[in-house]
């Protein structure tokens, strides 16, 4: 088993993969190799989702986080703790089949395939086939274009062809320290930009010798292989980690990666596509009726078959999931699972203690904010009125798991203490809006002055009786509004904070409030009396 | 007697009175918040007064009539400051930190509508006077208030021309450092220089 290096996005929470749901987060965790701790890896959060075990260190989180891929889990053991002793939980390693590589090796079952002797077809090696460990009563699945079932030893053969090749792909490219080129091992400057590979080649021997590299904190430990991995829950939320790790090694999740989706039926023509039309009730209804057609399709499709039924794995297990939960919970635990398919992940139900909720809650709402998918705060300027984060952020999600104000308010505050890239202001007139920390008033004055700069150039839209070369033209907080993208309260306010600042002054018109450079003050330096 | 103090149209002091530059700067006829801005804004507001009524040799001002005046009231950019304004202008113009160059008439209780401006003060015109009067050797001379304001004499001084009270008021600066005596009535008096 490994430690392996983990992905943190922006909030600094473990980035997951697609189809990776998050189980479970947990505070004040610490790393045991073995029986003996790992330093500095006792204060972190410990993440738990569907495909992994994370853990991200409080201090230094871009440093000491390692994630345990629950595959390579053979099995969890639970330690209830005693006296000062804390909840302890234990993933221990499915034991080492290839020696020291074989573990951190697993052949991508996508490109790994057998033929079949009998129609040549190409049939994909199952992602849970390991050749190791393969017998005559192994089941493998028959060849999907005839039916019939091949050997085992013919699918074994066809594991083992791809595994090498594909690992030595992988491994005998040389990695330039200096602009991540990968290189053929042969060259011993980069290809791309001439940085000597002889320091990149020599530690590609030493690591050539011993399994894929654990945290680098870890080397220093002659941690190379790792048997068991201990959480220790200094702050209760043991049992809860123990209890989803459970079902999620049960669920199995990771091996839904590689299963193709079920082929949608096509739609019976003649049939007009009038659901767009539909409004109301009778839409809902329409969309119910749509969703359990087609989950009949699915069933019937699946079971039909039982190979259909292997390559359609995906939905079915899915669909499975949502139907023993409605059986299991009612309502809410169905509402849950479609509030984490819509990626936002953090929900009372995930975390453990209030404090905990607000924190990681905290953290979402970065990632929501800052997600460049999404876009939420670009779109906007780069500022957001608090007020419209709140109903944007509750409105994706879709009506679910909704945020309260005060959590929410919480949540917001913690940013600056949490260190997130987006920050609470609040200006003076009390309009809260959140914006990226690396924003300051300064950059957004200089931007204003720039844009009022460039109007001394043009003329203003209706005859000026002003010197518009001289004093450029006033603006409305509209007009600066629809220039940056802002909202018409951020644009008012950054105005006046500007204003503030005596960068900007005013001027009461009859067409309302307009902003102009500041030439009352600069009068000294500058136009002084004529 | 004095020229007239309000100037009616704009055509007749832009001829010959230049307005400072911020007289066309719109904002400049809004009060700013920003009290940084704002103490710049009264400074210029009060050069800006000053300098237009020594042009026009100003004495006093009634707000409500001054308030239509090229003064106040920009008819090139259609902006004028608000009574409030102006007042606080004026006001700000009359305290310490404005220099004491305004006085309301009827003193700090009063309405209000009607100030001196003193785009010099009364001990300054009491230096001015009272320096003419040795510079020219008159010691010991009497003058009638009137010889003084709008005499033949004082026809190239500054104080030419200069309000009667104002005047009155000025002397008593040099009455009281011995200067000078005051006699006579109400519309006949004299002044003596020692």
């Amino acid at each position: 088993m490994l430690l392996r290096r983990l992905d943190l996005t922006t909030a600094l929470r473990p980035s997951l993969l697609p189809d990776e749901t998050l189980l479970f987060v947990q505070n004040a965790v610490g790393l045991y190799e073995g029986k003996f701790k790992i330093p500095q890896y006792q204060n972190g959060h410990a993440y738990l989702t569907s495909h992994r075990a994370c853990y991200v260190d409080n201090a230094e989180p871009r440093k000491h986080s390692v994630a345990i891929d629950l595959k390579e889990v053979n099995r969890p053991e639970f330690y209830a703790g005693f006296l000062k002793s804390s909840p302890k939980v234990t993933l221990y390693a499915k034991p080492a089949r290839f020696g020291a590589r074989s573990d951190s090796f697993h052949p991508p079952s996508s490109n790994a395939t057998w033929v079949c002797p009998i129609c040549s077809f190409s049939n994909p090696v199952p992602s849970n086939f390991d050749p190791a460990t393969a017998s005559s009563h192994t089941q493998i699945p028959p060849c999907l274009a005839c039916g019939i079932k091949p050997p085992v030893h013919h699918v074994v053969k066809a594991a083992l062809r791809q595994a090498p090749a594909a690992e030595s792909q992988s491994t005998d490219r040389v990695k330039c320290p200096r602009c991540t080129f990968a290189n053929h091992p042969t060259m011993l400057s980069c290809e791309m930009c001439e940085a000597s590979l002889v320091t990149a080649v020599d530690r590609r021997l030493i690591e050539a010798g011993r399994a894929e590299s654990p945290g680098p904190e870890l080397k220093e430990l002659s941690l190379n292989e790792v048997e068991s991995v201990k959480f220790s829950f200094r702050d209760g939320g043991g049992g809860v980690f123990y209890e989803r790790l459970k079902s999620a090694l049960v669920q199995r999740k990771w091996l839904l990666q590689s299963a193709p989706p079920v082929p949608k039926p096509t739609p019976p023509p003649g049939v007009p596509d009038d659901s767009n039309r539909m409004v109301g009730i009778a839409r809902l209804e329409r969309h119910g009726q749509e969703v359990r057609q087609n989950n009949q399709l699915i069933i019937g499709n699946a079971f039909e078959d039982l190979e259909a039924l292997m390559t359609s794995a995906k939905e079915v297990i899915a669909l499975a999931e949502s139907f023993s939960s409605r059986a299991r919970g009612g309502e809410t635990d169905a509402l849950l699972q479609s509030a984490s398919a819509l990626g936002l992940t953090t929900t009372k139900d995930v975390l453990n203690s209030d404090s905990l909720y607000i924190s990681e809650l905290s953290r979402t709402l970065a990632e929501f904010l800052t997600d460049d998918a999404k876009g939420v705060l670009r779109r906007e300027g780069g500022i957001m009125p608090l007020v419209d984060l709140w109903a944007v952020f509750n409105s994706a999600r879709n009506g679910i798991e909704l945020v309260s104000p005060s959590d929410f308010q919480r949540a917001v505050e913690m940013w600056d203490k949490l260190k997130l890239p987006v920050r609470l202001r609040r200006f003076r007139s009390g309009l809260a809006v959140v914006q990226g920390r690396d924003r300051t008033d300064d950059k957004t004055i200089a931007s204003l002055l720039s844009w009022l700069q460039t109007l001394h150039r043009e003329a203003p839209p209706e005859e000026a009786s002003w010197d518009w070369r001289l004093y450029g033209r006033g603006v409305t907080a509209q007009e600066v509004a629809r220039k940056f993208g802002w909202s018409v309260g951020v644009a008012s306010e950054e105005l006046e904070m500007a204003e503030e600042r005596g960068v900007l002054c005013r001027e009461h018109g009859l067409d309302g409030l307009r902003f102009w450079e500041n030439w009352l003050v600069e009068s000294k330096q500058g136009l002084g009396l004529t | 007697m004095p020229p007239d103090p309000y100037p009616s149209g704009t055509d007749a002091p832009s001829t010959d009175f230049r307005f400072i530059a911020h007289y066309n700067f719109p904002p400049f006829f809004t009060l700013q918040p920003n009290p940084l801005t704002r103490s710049s804004q009264l400074e210029t507001w009060s050069t800006h007064i000053l300098s237009y009524c020594r042009h026009h040799r100003i004495f006093t001002l009634t707000l409500i009539d001054a308030l239509s005046t090229p003064l106040f009231h920009n008819t090139i950019l259609k902006k004028k400051l608000s009574l409030n304004d102006a007042r606080t202008v004026l006001n700000w113009m009359a305290s310490k930190e404005g220099g004491e160059r305004i006085e309301w008439i009827g003193g700090k209780g009063g309405k209000e509508s009607k100030c001196w401006v003193f785009w010099r003060r009364p001990e300054e015109w009491a230096d001015a006077v009272g320096s003419w009067v040795e510079a020219t050797g008159q010691k010991g001379v009497v003058f009638t208030l009137y010889e003084l304001g709008q005499g033949e004499a004082t026809r190239s001084q500054e104080f030419y021309g200069i309000d009667r009270e104002l005047l009155h008021r000025s002397l008593q600066i040099l009455v009281k450092k011995g200067k000078a005596q005051i006699f006579g009535q109400e519309d006949q008096l004299g002044i003596k220089f020692f």
